[in-house]
């Protein structure tokens, strides 16, 4: 499957993925709707932008106790059916890089679902971070420098400090 | 299921002109994203391109001409009201002459021949007096980098080894030029942005100098001096292909990096760092000038300055440098040759020769005086055709004086703007999905054709509009073809490209190959044929021969009155100058306009992120809500706001009475002001 | 290989649906005691309040058993487990012979020892049938009491009062969600309970109910007069179905203890769910959590190990959330402050926001967060940190969304 590649190196957090994407779901621009979210910290010159990356063994998926998030089988993507999410919260709390929200509105569960194999995201991702690639062919860019500022960035280094 | 239709254009919500398919149901257009076939944008956009949708449909649209009675504005017939305009242009004609008529040309619909139209049009009624946008946009930088190399090179992103982005956010400003960077350094070019704000593309800078605002010279003269004193420039290049090179090398000389870090605040070191990375990458070293420079007193000398590193580095028209652009050898509708009318004393000419020599435009700053004084002669019509001028020229209140006081206002727009409220005519313009034109991608060498996908009834195309105007003033003759699909033929008439061909591709077609090096065969289009550090015809003009750095008047004089320096203008990736403010979802995404400053000065002025400040020049006042950026992000006693709005409009602040004196450009990046709390 | 299933809930369909993954082959009986396909406990809430349809609650078509291969023994229990013939005795009579067998039973509500709590009109949500009783008894106006103010227990009231019901909440420990919750941000629920029109008494000891002529049910207490309720509704925990297995030697021990591959201390024979205590995360051999996440966590590990796998438990990692009274409630891992930890608060009492992550020499072990829903996905975040035991040293940086991709760079 092919799942969003994101690539800090290249990220500009111009945030044309997060309108894009905004405006996908609710037809309007407020970034809290978006799917795909980007945090730029300005003292580290870092910008980092972040989306479900549709986990094999999606825990959100496994974990659902409405049976609501199924694997389409034609993209792969790990979708929520918004007709039967219950609005509990668990795959909240079960995702491990933040990439579900709750939609406060509908109130219900909110995620990527690679806008059914072709994500607006990418399409106006106008930096060129963002590529709809092959799973296995994904963050082959990375580089150690990358590494080095996400390390540094996320404080990895001081492991047991 | 409705019918869907797939139909490929080029957006032209902005300037970068991406490919786009269109989407429609019925006739209606539904939706738009990237054509994936051409090389510019690659299927990538910004989220403007898909608010054309909301744009052409949009309730406020203008579809109808609107007549200013005594009760306001009032629809009045499309051929009434060109009738009417007629009349009165033709009356003033007999009473003032043909030059007391003018014509402003602006960037809210995105033109491309549209522009020599409209220079076509007042050329044949025998007026000289062309105004556009471009004298405070685009023209500085093309005056500075045609003065030093013959014309405005394109960077060769994707082959260099070091992208230099100088006074410009291509991620907001141009938003497909990031991607091409963004390739460049995955291929391990260094990025080096220039810029006193942490601007969206310094973000991802290897290096990023941050100057104080107008000091682009002196760190341009820095990094001459460094190149020459540590050998790191061509020096085959620089003998065979420039003239006055002694000489600014000799001047270049006083620009040690510890001088340059004391005029531009950029450290002694990170100037060293600067010379060697680009020494390291010559002659791979391919430089964006943006809109940065331009608005200074010093702007073109700026700008002189940091083309001369083009040639310096061996990097002209070499592959991964700047790549002089081969031009698309089509009919042009202008009529500079034809008619001649630099005798009838273009606007702004006199004082401004370079910006009528080179561009043959007049300065709209001078125009606006001459409106209201008459001299050295009346200016008594205008028909102003997408501009906004009340919004973005600078001295806002006077500008609204002059345009409301002519004889007879015409503008045409697709919206009711601040300069529209002033007209005696509002006419409906076309957008861009409304109009069939060619387009140049420089950077390809490529021409692509737009599609006329909508027609609204009484809403004529910019060619349809002059064409019938012309007939209606006995200057028909030059607007011969019945239509702009006939003239678009006609302009491809010397070229080996058909209509029909053009209007197959809209991957656009490549017009003739990229081929670097020509200076090798090819004089360079400057007088002397070579590559100018010192500039004869500047010379000649009373300016000086070499790219002098003069300081902005801020540091030089600095004003107690006036202690804080304001920059103006940088853009924001939803809105263009001041277009796209009613598009709903944009204002959820950016309410406002606001006012960037650092955390120390909003501490030391008591302001709270979004509380509203107020900004006073020598000239007027704002009150705008704070946006406090992070410390590293803009500098101290340094502001940004940005054009364009209404609610809180900047060129209330700004003057139009201070100029870069070559171009005729504005000051608007470093006007002094003071800052209250309020 | 004969395999057999015991339980029809989060445990027992996740062994299965892994052991499926691995071993398409190996015959599959599924017994329930419970008739019908399975449901989701944790929906019925929900339904009882009107947030989801009844058809939502059923989390399988009788299709996906087919077409999975499996055979099903709904509505029947199995009443003694042998382990040396490897047969289940189910209570009509009927054997069934297992190579592999999982225990994922569950477990059922505890009724606290009360006098006279023991009857009519008193009820637990706990089942399908419970819920379906209740959702037949509210009526706007009744009066309804909850004794217990866990997560369970507060759903309930919050379903009784969104459905026109006044009640009335007992907790017996001086704070509500008392193993959950803080003093502090106990109290910011509580406010949010009682400003729905919930009425709640803590540190209340219920002595006795009484039932009135009238049908009505008469609540004593000490120290305050009594309360009349139409009807009682009973959250005071949950205890592991584990009679099958009297007299077998399956060891049990306030459930089934099992190994880090959810094998009981009989080879072959497997417990999952609420009915099993794992390891967790904390090193600690043998817990009952009796939540729906670790059911299906040890129901994964367990359906991969009977398939022949050899796959460890990292042990489970506690967490639960729920929305109830507007308000979002999110706990995980060890969040009560203790000797030797530390912990880092938001209290945003305005916002009715309160967060904690505790921390035990700088390494987060759990979080509890009351308020946007966007707390709970910083929990969420936080988790990987928790299971791999990293020191978090910039804790407000995590708060405000940095740290987002601990595996990436793991």
């Amino acid at each position: 499957m092919r799942i969003v590649e994101v690539d800090p190196t290249s990220c500009v957090a111009c945030r044309n993925c997060e309108y894009a994407c905004a405006f996908k779901q609710t037809g309007d621009f407020d970034i809290k709707d978006s799917n795909i979210r980007v945090n730029f910290y300005p003292e580290e010159r870092a910008c980092i932008p972040w989306t479900c990356v549709h986990c094999g063994e999606g825990w959100c998926m496994e974990v659902c106790p409405a049976g609501a998030i199924l694997r389409n089988p034609e993209t792969g993507a790990v979708e929520i059916d918004a007709n039967h999410c219950a609005g509990c919260k668990m795959c909240l709390l079960a995702c491990p890089s933040g990439s579900i929200h709750f939609d406060k509105v509908e109130l219900v569960s909110k995620k990527c679902d690679l806008c059914g194999g072709d994500p607006a995201c990418v399409k106006f991702c106008t930096s060129g971070a963002l590529q709809f690639v092959e799973e296995e062919e994904a963050y082959s860019f990375r580089r150690e420098s990358l590494d080095n500022k996400l390390k540094r960035l996320f404080g990895l280094n001081k492991r047991g400090s | 299921m409705p019918e869907r239709e797939t139909v490929q254009t080029l957006c032209r919500m902005c300037d970068d002109r991406c490919a786009i398919n269109v989407y429609l149901e019925d006739g209606k257009i539904v939706d738009i994203d990237g054509y994936k076939e051409h090389p510019w944008n690659r299927g990538r956009l910004c989220v403007k391109a898909r608010a054309a949708v909301d744009m052409v449909y949009h309730p406020e649209r203008l579809l109808k001409p609107l007549k200013r009675t005594k009760r306001g504005f009032e629809e009045i017939p499309l051929q009434q009201a060109l009738d009417e305009i007629a009349e009165r242009l033709l009356a003033i004609k007999d009473k003032h002459g043909a030059r007391s008529i003018s014509i402003w040309k602006g960037e809210a619909i995105g033109f491309a021949q549209e522009e020599d139209m409209a220079r076509r049009f007042v050329h044949a009624l025998g007026s000289p007096n062309y105004f556009s946008n471009d004298s405070m946009c685009y023209n500085g930088r093309y005056f500075g980098y045609r003065l030093v190399e013959g014309s405005w090179p394109v960077p060769d992103y994707e082959n260099s080894r070091c992208v230099v982005i100088w006074g410009a956010n291509p991620p907001h400003a141009h938003p497909n030029m990031t991607q091409m960077i963004m390739r460049a350094r995955k291929a391990g070019a260094k990025l080096i942005v220039v810029d006193p704000r942490m601007s969206a593309i310094a973000r991802q800078a290897d290096l990023h100098a941050d100057l104080k605002p107008g000091t682009d010279g002196a760190l341009a003269l820095g990094l001459i001096q460094q190149l020459i004193e540590t050998q790191g420039y061509d020096r085959e290049f620089v003998e065979h292909y420039t003239v006055g090179f002694t000489e600014l090398a000799e001047y270049a000389k006083a620009f040690s990096p510890e001088r340059v870090e004391e005029q531009t605040g950029v450290a002694a070191a990170v100037v060293r760092e600067l010379a060697r990375t680009i020494a390291a990458a010559a002659p791979r070293v391919a430089v964006y000038v943006g809109n940065g420079p331009e608005h200074h007193e010093n702007g073109i000398n700026n700008i002189r300055a940091v083309a001369c590193l083009d040639a310096i580095l061996g990097a002209l028209d070499r592959e991964g440098g700047n790549r002089l652009v081969e031009g698309f050898k089509a009919n042009h509708l202008t009529l500079y040759d034809e008619i001649p009318l630099e005798h009838l004393g273009p606007i702004g000419a006199d004082r401004f020769p370079v910006l009528y020599g080179f561009r043959q435009e007049c300065h709209t700053m001078t125009g606006i005086n001459t409106i209201l004084s008459g001299e050295p002669y009346p200016i008594r019509a205008m028909i102003l055709t997408a501009a906004n001028p009340a919004l973005t020229n600078p001295n806002t209140l006077k500008v609204r004086e002059a345009l409301g006081s002519l004889d007879l206002f015409v503008v045409r727009d697709l919206f009711m703007t601040p300069t529209a409220e002033l007209a005696d005519y509002v006419l409906p313009a076309a957008s861009f999905l409304e109009r069939v034109e060619l387009h140049t991608h420089a950077k390809y060498q490529r021409i692509t054709m737009t599609r006329k996908i909508l027609k609204f009834p009484d809403v004529q195309d910019e060619y349809q509009f002059w064409h019938d105007l012309a007939h209606r003033l006995g200057i028909g003759e030059y607007f011969p073809w019945e239509d702009e699909t006939e003239l678009t033929r006609w302009i491809l008439e010397p070229t080996d490209i058909s209509l029909e061909r053009a209007a197959a591709h809209p991957e656009g077609i490549e017009y003739t190959p990229i081929r670097y090096r020509k200076w090798e065969k090819e004089p360079f289009n400057t007088p002397s044929g070579k590559v100018e550090f010192s500039s004869q015809y500047l010379k000649d003009l009373g300016y000086p021969a070499l790219p002098e750095y003069k300081p902005p008047a801020y540091l030089e004089s600095p004003d107690p009155e006036y202690p804080f320096v304001l920059i103006t203008g940088a853009r924001k990736l939803i809105y263009y100058h001041s277009r796209f403010r009613n598009i709903k979802r944009f204002r959820t995404a950016i309410p406002g306009p606001e006012v960037e400053l650092h955390p120390e000065d909003a501490a030391a002025l008591g302001v709270a992120d979004g509380d509203s400040i107020r900004i006073t020049s020598r000239i007027g006042s704002v009150e705008v809500p704070a946006k406090i950026k992070s410390a590293v992000e803009i500098l101290p006693g340094t502001l940004q706001m940005t054009h364009g709005w209404k609610e809180a409009n900047v060129n209330l602040l700004t003057h139009d009475d201070r100029f870069d004196p070559i171009s005729g450009f504005p000051l608007m990046k470093a006007v002094e002001v003071q800052v209250e709390n309020v | 290989m004969q395999i057999v299933i015991i339980g029809n809930s989060a445990a027992g369909l996740s062994a299965l649906s892994r052991f499926r993954s691995i071993d398409r082959e190996s015959p599959i009986t599924l017994i329930s005691a419970e008739s019908g396909t399975a449901y989701s406990k944790v929906l019925l809430p929900y339904y009882l309040r009107r947030k989801i349809p009844y058809e939502n609650l059923f989390i399988r078509r009788p299709e996906d058993y087919t077409q999975a291969g499996i055979k099903t023994e709904f509505g029947v229990k199995v009443k003694r487990v042998d382990t040396e013939s490897h047969t289940l005795t189910l209570e009509d009579g009927r054997t069934i012979g297992f190579a592999r067998l999982l225990i994922a039973t569950g477990s059922r509500p505890f009724l606290p020892p009360i006098e006279g709590l023991a009857g009519a009109n008193v009820y637990h949500l706990w089942t399908l049938s419970d819920t379906e009783q209740l959702d037949s008894l509210f009526r706007p106006g009744q009066r309804a009491l909850v004794i217990g103010s866990g997560f369970i227990a507060l759903q309930a009231a919050w379903a009784a009062q969104q459905r026109g019901l006044k009640v009335t909440v007992f907790e017996l420990l001086p704070r509500i969600m008392p193993t959950v919750l803080d003093d502090r941000a106990a109290a910011v629920l509580r406010q949010k309970v009682e400003e729905h029109g919930v009425e709640v008494r803590i540190g209340i000891h219920t002595e006795a109910v009484e039932r009135t002529r009238k049908g009505l049910l008469r609540v004593q207490t000490k120290g305050h007069p009594p309360l009349d309720v139409d009807l009682i509704i009973v959250g005071a925990g949950v205890r592991p179905n584990t009679e099958l297995l009297d007299g077998s030697p399956v060891q049990i021990d306030r459930g089934i203890p099992v190994d880090e591959y959810m094998e009981t201390n009989v080879p072959g024979i497997y417990a999952a769910g609420d009915v099993a205590r794992g390891p967790t995360a904390f090193g600690e051999t043998h817990q009952t959590h009796a939540l729906w996440p670790t059911a299906v966590e040890h129901g994964r590990i367990a359906g991969a190990n009977m398939a022949g796998r050899s796959v460890p438990y990292q042990g489970s990692l506690n967490m639960n959330v729920t929305e109830m009274f507007g308000i979002t409630v999110a706990s995980m891992g060890k969040f009560i402050e203790d000797e030797g930890l530390t912990s880092h608060v938001i209290d945003e009492a305005g916002q009715s926001r309160y967060v904690k992550i505790i921390l035990r020499e700088g390494i987060p072990i759990g979080a509890v967060a009351l308020g946007d829903a966007d707390d709970t996905v910083i929990l969420g975040r936080l988790r990987p940190w928790i299971r791999n035991q990293r020191s978090l040293p910039d804790v407000g940086g995590f708060l405000e969304g940095r740290y987002l991709l601990p595996r990436q760079v793991a």
